[in-house]
C-alpha cells in the first residue's frame, strides 16, 4: 500500500473510533454500546467509500465482518456483554448478517445477470440494436437519439458499464471518421454515459442503487413490484432521454451529415439460442404481470432464467465465475448497514432524539436528494445509495403519514435512488462516464456541463413526477 | 497500483535504448527495463516476481550470444508464474523454421521485423498490456488512460 492510501485508512479509522467515544449523552441521545459500534462501522464505511483507498466491495466485505465481530449475538465475547456480564439486549442476529448475501434483492440482481450474460452471449444485445437502429435512418441527428433509447432501454437489463461499453465499441470507430472539429463527437461519446446511467433508473434491476432502494421500502413493508416501478420508471426515463437528447444536440451541434453504423449480424437460430430468447421474453412479461396475476413476485420470477440457462448448459461454469459478484457484494453492505441501522434501534433512537417534526417535508426531500446527487457524484452511485438511503428511510418513517401528500415514503426512497443515479458529471462519477472520456472524444469540461444540467433536469422530473403521482393516489 | 514490467531483450544496447525510447510515453504506468540476453531477462524476470511485481511484456530480439530468443519467449510461455506475460519477438534475422516455432511453441503474440514503426510498436504494445491488465483482474481504472480502447470495450462488455 502506497502512503497515500495508509492516510486515508488512518484518517477513517481515527474518525471512527472518535465517533464511538463521543459523550452522546450529553447530546441528549441516550444509546448502548451497540448502537454506538454501528455509528462507528457506518462512518468507516461512509469514509472509506469516499476516500476509497480499497476497492468499494471490499469495504462492504469489512461492513459485515466488522458487524459480525462487534454487533452479532456470535461475535466476540467481550463485545457481546456490559462491563457487569449482563447481555445486551439488542444485539443483532448473526444470521441475519450472514443472509444479507442471499437476500431476496441480491436473488433479483443474480437472475438479471443470468438474462444479461445469456443475452450478451447468444449476441441478442447486438442483433437486437441492429433492429432498433434501422429506424433511424442515417441523419446523425436521429442516430444519436436512436443510440440514446437503445442504450437505455439496455441498461434496464444489463450494468450500466457493459451497456456503456457495447456501445461504445459500436460508437468509436465511427467517431473516428468524424471531423476532428465537429463537436457531434462529444455528443455522441456523452450520450451513451447519459443515457446508460438514466436506462437503469427504468427498472428494480437495472442498477445497484434501486436494489438499496428496493430493500429499505421492502422493510418498511412497501412493496413496490417490477411492474410498478417500471410504470413510473420507464415514462421518467423515456421522457429524460428526450431531454438529454436535446441538450446534448444545442450544446454540440453535429457537423456530418449522415452516418452509418455497422451492428449486429443475423440473429442466432440454435436451439439454445431460442431458448435465450423464449426464456428472457417470458421472464420480462412474468415481472411486469406481477404477484396478483401468477402468484410470484419478481425475486421469485428472477430465479427462473437461472435454473433454465444452468440446465441448458447456456450459462456455464465458466460464465458464473465471471458475473459481478463484487457488485452484490457491494449492495450487500449496504443491506448489512441498513440492517445495523434498524436491528440494533439505533435509528429509532436518534430519530427520537431529533425533531424531524418542525422539519417541512418538503425541504426534507428536496434536500435529500440533491445532497444524494452531489455525493453521486464523487463516489459509487451503490454506496452513496447505500449510507443515504437507510438513514432517510428511517427519517421518513417518523415522519409517518406528513410524507403523504408529497407521495409518502416511497417517494422519498425512490427520489434519493433516482438521485443517486443522476450522478454522472465527471469522469470519476460512474464507470460509464470513465469510458466515454477515455475514448478522447469529449473534454470534462463538456462532461460536466451536460452531466450538471441532466443532473438537475432529472432530480427536478422526479420531484414533478412524484407529485403528480401521489395527486392522483397512484403511489 | 499494481506495477507491472516491459522486458526488452537484446544483446545491442542501441537497439535496448530505442525500444525504450518508443515507449517512453508509457512510463507513468509501467516500467521498462532492459535485458543484455535471454539469462539476464529470466533472472530479472524472477526478481521482479520475488518483490510481488508482473511482467506484462517481453520484446525479445531471436540471435543473441548465450541462448536464442525464441527458447527465451518458449521458456516464459511453458512457465505457469507467466502464463499471461505477452511475448514479441522483434528481429531480424529468424529464419522460417525459427518464425514458424516462435508461433507453434512460445506462443508469442506478435512479431516485429526490424527495423521497426515506432508508433505500430506503441499501439501494439499498448493494446497487449491492455488484455494482460484485464485478464489478471487488475484495477483497470488504474490504467485507464493508456488502455486500448477497442480491447477494453470488448472486454468490458462481457461484464
Amino acid at each position: 500500500m502506497t502512503k497515500e492510501k495508509w492516510i486515508k485508512v488512518f484518517i477513517a479509522l481515527i474518525v471512527a473510533i472518535g465517533l464511538y467515544f463521543l459523550p452522546y449523552d450529553s447530546f441528549g441521545v441516550a444509546i448502548n454500546p451497540v448502537e454506538k459500534r454501528v455509528i462507528s462501522i457506518f462512518a468507516l464505511a461512509a469514509l472509506l467509500w469516499i476516500l476509497e483507498p480499497f476497492p468499494i466491495w471490499t469495504t462492504s466485505m469489512l461492513v459485515i465482518v466488522t458487524m459480525l465481530l462487534t454487533v452479532s449475538n456470535h461475535g466476540l465475547l467481550f463485545m457481546q456483554s456490559d462491563a457487569a456480564g449482563t447481555p445486551y439486549a439488542n444485539l443483532i442476529s448473526y444470521k441475519a448478517i450472514m443472509a444479507t448475501f442471499a437476500d431476496p434483492i441480491i436473488m433479483l440482481f443474480l437472475g438479471g445477470f443470468f438474462l444479461a450474460a445469456a443475452a450478451t452471449k447468444y449476441r441478442l444485445d447486438m442483433n437486437l440494436a441492429k433492429v432498433l437502429l434501422k429506424p433511424f435512418g442515417n441523419n446523425p441527428k436521429y442516430i444519436l437519439l436512436g443510440l440514446m433509447i437503445i442504450t437505455a432501454i439496455f441498461s434496464m437489463f444489463m450494468s450500466n458499464t457493459a451497456t456503456a461499453a457495447m456501445m461504445l465499441a459500436i460508437l468509436a470507430p465511427v467517431l473516428a471518421l468524424f471531423d476532428s472539429s465537429d463537436k457531434g463527437r462529444a455528443a455522441f461519446a456523452l450520450a451513451i454515459p447519459v443515457a446508460a446511467n438514466v436506462g437503469g433508473m427504468g427498472t428494480p434491476i437495472g442498477t445497484p442503487p434501486n436494489a438499496i432502494a428496493l430493500k429499505a421500502l421492502a422493510d418498511s413493508g412497501l412493496n413496490v413490484s417490477f411492474g410498478k416501478w417500471m410504470a413510473f420508471g420507464v415514462p421518467y426515463v423515456i421522457i429524460l432521454i428526450l431531454i438529454s437528447w436535446f441538450v446534448l444536440i444545442k450544446l454540440f451541434p453535429i457537423e456530418k451529415k449522415t452516418m452509418e453504423l455497422k451492428v449486429g449480424d443475423r440473429f442466432l437460430k440454435t436451439p439454445k439460442a431460442i431458448i435465450v430468447y423464449i426464456t428472457f421474453g417470458l421472464t420480462v412479461v412474468l415481472w411486469v404481470l406481477g404477484e396478483g396475476v401468477h402468484g410470484m413476485d419478481s425475486n421469485t420470477v428472477a430465479m427462473i432464467p437461472m435454473a433454465v440457462f444452468a440446465l441448458a448448459q447456456i450459462i456455464t461454469k465458466d460464465d458464473l465465475k465471471g458475473m459481478s459478484w463484487d457488485v452484490l457484494w457491494l449492495v450487500a453492505g449496504g443491506f448489512a448497514l441498513g440492517l445495523g441501522l434498524q436491528a440494533t434501534g439505533l435509528a429509532k433512537d436518534l430519530i427520537g432524539a431529533i425533531s424531524f417534526d418542525s422539519l417541512p417535508v418538503v425541504a426534507l426531500m428536496i434536500g435529500s436528494g440533491f445532497l444524494c446527487l452531489l455525493m453521486a457524484n464523487f463516489m459509487s452511485h451503490t454506496a452513496t445509495a447505500s449510507l443515504l438511503i437507510p438513514i432517510i428511510a428511517a427519517v421518513g418513517t417518523s415522519l409517518g403519514t406528513t410524507l403523504a401528500p408529497l407521495g409518502g415514503l416511497t417517494a422519498l426512497i425512490v427520489s434519493v435512488a433516482f438521485a443517486s443515479s443522476l450522478g454522472m458529471s465527471l469522469p470519476i462519477s460512474t464507470p460509464p462516464n470513465a469510458l466515454a472520456h477515455a475514448t478522447g472524444f469529449v473534454d470534462t469540461k463538456g462532461m460536466a456541463k451536460v452531466g450538471i444540467v441532466i443532473g438537475v433536469v432529472g432530480m427536478l422530473l422526479t420531484y414533478v413526477m412524484m407529485y403528480l403521482l401521489a395527486t392522483f393516489h397512484v403511489l | 497500483m499494481e506495477t507491472i514490467n516491459i522486458i526488452c531483450v537484446d544483446d545491442q544496447s542501441d537497439v535496448l535504448d530505442a525500444v525504450t525510447r518508443d515507449l517512453r510515453s508509457l512510463e507513468q504506468f509501467y516500467r521498462v527495463e532492459g535485458a543484455e540476453s535471454a539469462e539476464d531477462c529470466l533472472s530479472l524476470m524472477n526478481e521482479m516476481d520475488e518483490r510481488g511485481e508482473s511482467v506484462g511484456l517481453v520484446i525479445s530480439d531471436h540471435v543473441m550470444p548465450g541462448g536464442n530468443g525464441v527458447e527465451l519467449l518458449q521458456k516464459i510461455s511453458s512457465n505457469p508464474i507467466f502464463k499471461e506475460t505477452r511475448k514479441i519477438l522483434l528481429t531480424g534475422q529468424a529464419n522460417h523454421a525459427d518464425t514458424i516455432r516462435a508461433v507453434n511453441e512460445a506462443h508469442i503474440d506478435n512479431y516485429f521485423e526490424k527495423p521497426w514503426d515506432p508508433e505500430d510498436l506503441l499501439a501494439t504494445t499498448k493494446s497487449l498490456l491492455t488484455s494482460f491488465v484485464l485478464d489478471k483482474g487488475f484495477e483497470y481504472k488504474d490504467f485507464l488512460p493508456i488502455l486500448d480502447q477497442v480491447v477494453l470495450l470488448s472486454y468490458l462488455k462481457k461484464d
